[in-house]
């Protein structure tokens, strides 16, 4: 069966977080070490992630390594709870001397993560998932670095701006969430960025992930009438609440963040209303790198559509541009250092090069492409194509 | 209360209901708390998204299959789990539901791994509104699981009241001692509980699925229906009905005129009034508490 599957059976059985190398865990080895929601809440989105990156490695790993060595890729589960994130980052960065640590999991469980990084001076990846504070310019943390796509600072102002492009008459919105801490902050900001644009509030519900149904805060949203939504929270808050409001009979036009379900849930919904912006590109495009991709997850069985991969891919690329910097032998400065001079062709995955300084551990553009379906074209098309927005400092 | 609000109630409520019916059906016959419940509820759910792929031509079969799977499934986790529990303390067995619990996910993760499922995409089914009264509409699997929760709970009534197992079954809940030296077989009364209730169970699974899709997040409906069963009374049928009629009423009333973030907390604030006021539940028995 598939190992990674393996690994997240074996944890959920334990209820402990369990690792599993790639290689022989040997000092002539590239040691790096994984926290992330394997299982629990947030693994729809994370697990692909990681499980893509193994992938990556184990091909690089297959074709003789970086620099003649192997990667170890030693993945521990976060379950997205901070207690057990702490005991990851223990582990790793006490117990295993790893050179480098990805996180993808919950903003809620960064804080051990870090504090561990920062003690060590381990440089910490956070890959797929929300990019902290302190990654980004003019003066970030030394060892904090963010290769996700999406970031709420950057995302929210986009989005409204676009909304305010496209209404064609004055925007009431309905602003949805999930009662977590980035979902929170960036409805938050949206609904500031609206009220700067002109547009009225009518509603702002923050939806728990345990709602068994939708309807009621859908009922509720309805009834402030608004003529658009804008939902920025995990996946299945968004696509849930749109799906629900359909089922009521609202009519007006909807626009999330796409998340890496975007494209496979387009085509479900198959709804001309339904809007995503998101910082990767979809597979529909075909790009000689995307098929490479295609290749890599028969060949290494990835459990999920292949459409996921995006994230995985983008940091198994960066990694292996950072490795193949540091040489060997490589410490944990090296990579650092490796890191804070990264300049990563992102082959059209993304709307151009994911370029680390020492001033900037975020990116110095980020950029976004918005889609929706269409019902005439019975396909995916491109709403905006690719947005370039400076990351300021 | 506008109609629409009230039909959300309904909904809300069967699922409860729904869910909560398994809850009863377990502790009623061999006074075991089954927390395992929204987990087996799980895997009905997913037992529909892998049917669904084998026959998406034929939605009906794939529905009675993955029901019967459901009603099997339960059999086999008595008779290879929890039949060695008999005689044993009720905490024992309450903690081997647990243990089955998380082994439940991470089966469900190593078949299923953590991606979403839409069982009815794959039948090309779009889950259409049904329109109930001017401006009140519910999604047509909602629609389908507040009628089907009306046939469970009419047809457990009339199987517990009226048929051989049935009866059984409850003299088996009543006095255990007493139906098996009346020669009851204990072991078979047991099993089939546990078969009807992974059964329902796996009814709400597959029909919140078929309106929302499955993920793993789907077991913890299970841990929401939980207080409505208590709060009707853990040995009721009826009970267990309107404690999910007041827990769908309190959560649906919290969402539309305080906060939706207590939807959350509101079924467990219900649970903790009636049983300050009624330890029992509303419609629990008085005797079989102070047994435990």
């Amino acid at each position: 069966m598939r190992s990674t599957a393996a690994l997240t059976f074996a944890a959920a059985l334990s209820a402990a977080s369990l690792g599993f190398s790639a290689g022989t865990h040997a000092q002539d080895a590239y040691v790096i070490g994984v926290t992330a929601a394997m299982t629990g809440p947030a693994a729809g989105t994370q697990a692909p992630v990681i499980e893509m990156l193994r992938i990556y490695v184990d091909r690089l790993n297959v074709k003789g390594g970086i620099n003649g060595h192997r990667i170890n890729l030693l993945v521990e589960d976060d379950q997205a709870e901070p207690s057990k994130a702490a005991a990851n980052a223990t582990k790793l960065f006490r117990q295993e001397n790893v050179m480098l640590v990805i996180d993808s999991s919950l903003s809620s469980t960064y804080g051990p993560v870090i504090a561990e990084a920062r003690r060590a001076k381990v440089p910490l990846l956070f890959a797929g998932a929300i990019c902290p504070k302190e990654s980004h310019p003019p003066k970030p943390d030394p060892v904090l670095f963010c290769s996700t796509g999406f970031d709420f600072g950057y995302d929210i102002p986009v989005a409204i701006d676009a909304i305010k492009d496209a209404a064609k008459e004055p925007v009431k919105i309905a602003m949805i969430g999930m009662p977590i801490p980035i979902s929170r902050i960036g409805i938050e900001m949206a609904q500031k960025q609206a009220e700067k644009l002109g547009m009225t509030t009518v509603d702002t519900e923050f939806i728990p992930p345990t709602a068994a149904d939708y309807t009621p805060f859908a009922t509720k949203i309805k009834e402030g009438e608004p003529n658009w939504g804008f939902a920025y929270s995990p996946w299945q808050t968004e696509v849930r609440t749109f799906e629900a409001l359909r089922r009521l009979g609202w009519g007006g036009t909807y626009l999330c963040y796409g998340h890496i379900q975007a494209e496979e849930e387009l085509k479900r919904i198959a709804d001309g209303g339904f809007n995503v912006f998101s910082a990767n590109a979809l597979f529909q495009d075909n790009l000689p790198v995307q098929q490479e991709m295609r290749q890599a997850a028969a060949d290494g069985k990835y459990s999920y559509p292949v459409s996921y991969a995006d994230e995985g891919w983008i940091t198994g690329r960066a990694i292996e541009q950072i490795l193949t910097k540091t040489g060997w032998p490589a410490d944990a400065d090296k990579i650092a250092e490796a890191m804070s001079h990264l300049d990563l062709d992102t082959q059209g995955l993304r709307g151009g090069p994911l370029v680390w300084t020492a001033e900037n551990h975020f990116r110095t553009k980020q950029y976004y492409r918005f889609y929706r379906y269409d019902p005439e074209q019975k396909s995916i098309v491109r709403v905006r194509d690719w947005l370039a927005v400076d990351v300021v400092n | 209360m506008s109609l629409q609000l009230l039909a959300n109630v309904i909904v809300l409520a069967a699922i409860y209901a729904l869910v909560g019916s398994g809850y009863v059906l377990i502790y009623r016959v061999s006074r075991v708390l089954n927390l395992a419940h929204g987990e087996l509820m799980m895997v009905g759910a997913y037992l529909l998204v892998a049917l669904a792929g084998l026959f998406p031509l034929n939605p009906p079969l794939a529905l009675a299959l993955a029901a019967t799977c459901g009603l099997l499934m339960g059999i086999a986790v008595y008779a290879v789990l929890m039949r060695w529990m008999t005689g044993e303390a009720v905490l024992a067995a309450v903690l081997i539901t647990i243990a089955l619990g998380i082994l439940l996910r991470g089966l469900t993760i190593l078949i299923w791994t953590t991606q979403q499922f839409y069982p009815g995409a794959s039948f090309g089914w779009r889950n259409p509104p049904v329109h109930l009264a001017r401006g009140v509409q519910i999604s047509s699997a909602s629609a389908a699981l507040v009628c089907l929760t009306a046939v469970v709970y009419l047809g457990l009534l009339v199987f517990l009241r009226f048929t051989r197992w049935g009866v059984r079954m409850r003299a088996a809940g009543q006095n255990p001692l007493l139906a098996e030296q009346r020669g009851i077989r204990l072991h078979g009364v047991y099993a089939l509980a546990w078969g009807l209730s992974t059964f329902t169970a796996a009814l709400a699974g597959m029909l919140l699925s078929l309106d929302a899709g499955v993920d793993l997040n789907m077991a913890t409906i299970g841990l929401k229906a939980f207080p409505a069963a208590l709060v009707g009374g853990l040995d009721s049928l009826p009970g267990a009905a309107l404690g999910a009629l007041i827990v769908a009423a309190a959560e649906i009333a919290a969402i539309q005129y305080v906060d939706p973030l207590l939807s959350d907390v509101v079924p467990f604030i219900v649970l903790l009034v009636i049983l300050a006021i009624r330890p029992w539940g509303l419609f629990g028995s008085r005797e079989q508490l102070d047994r435990v």
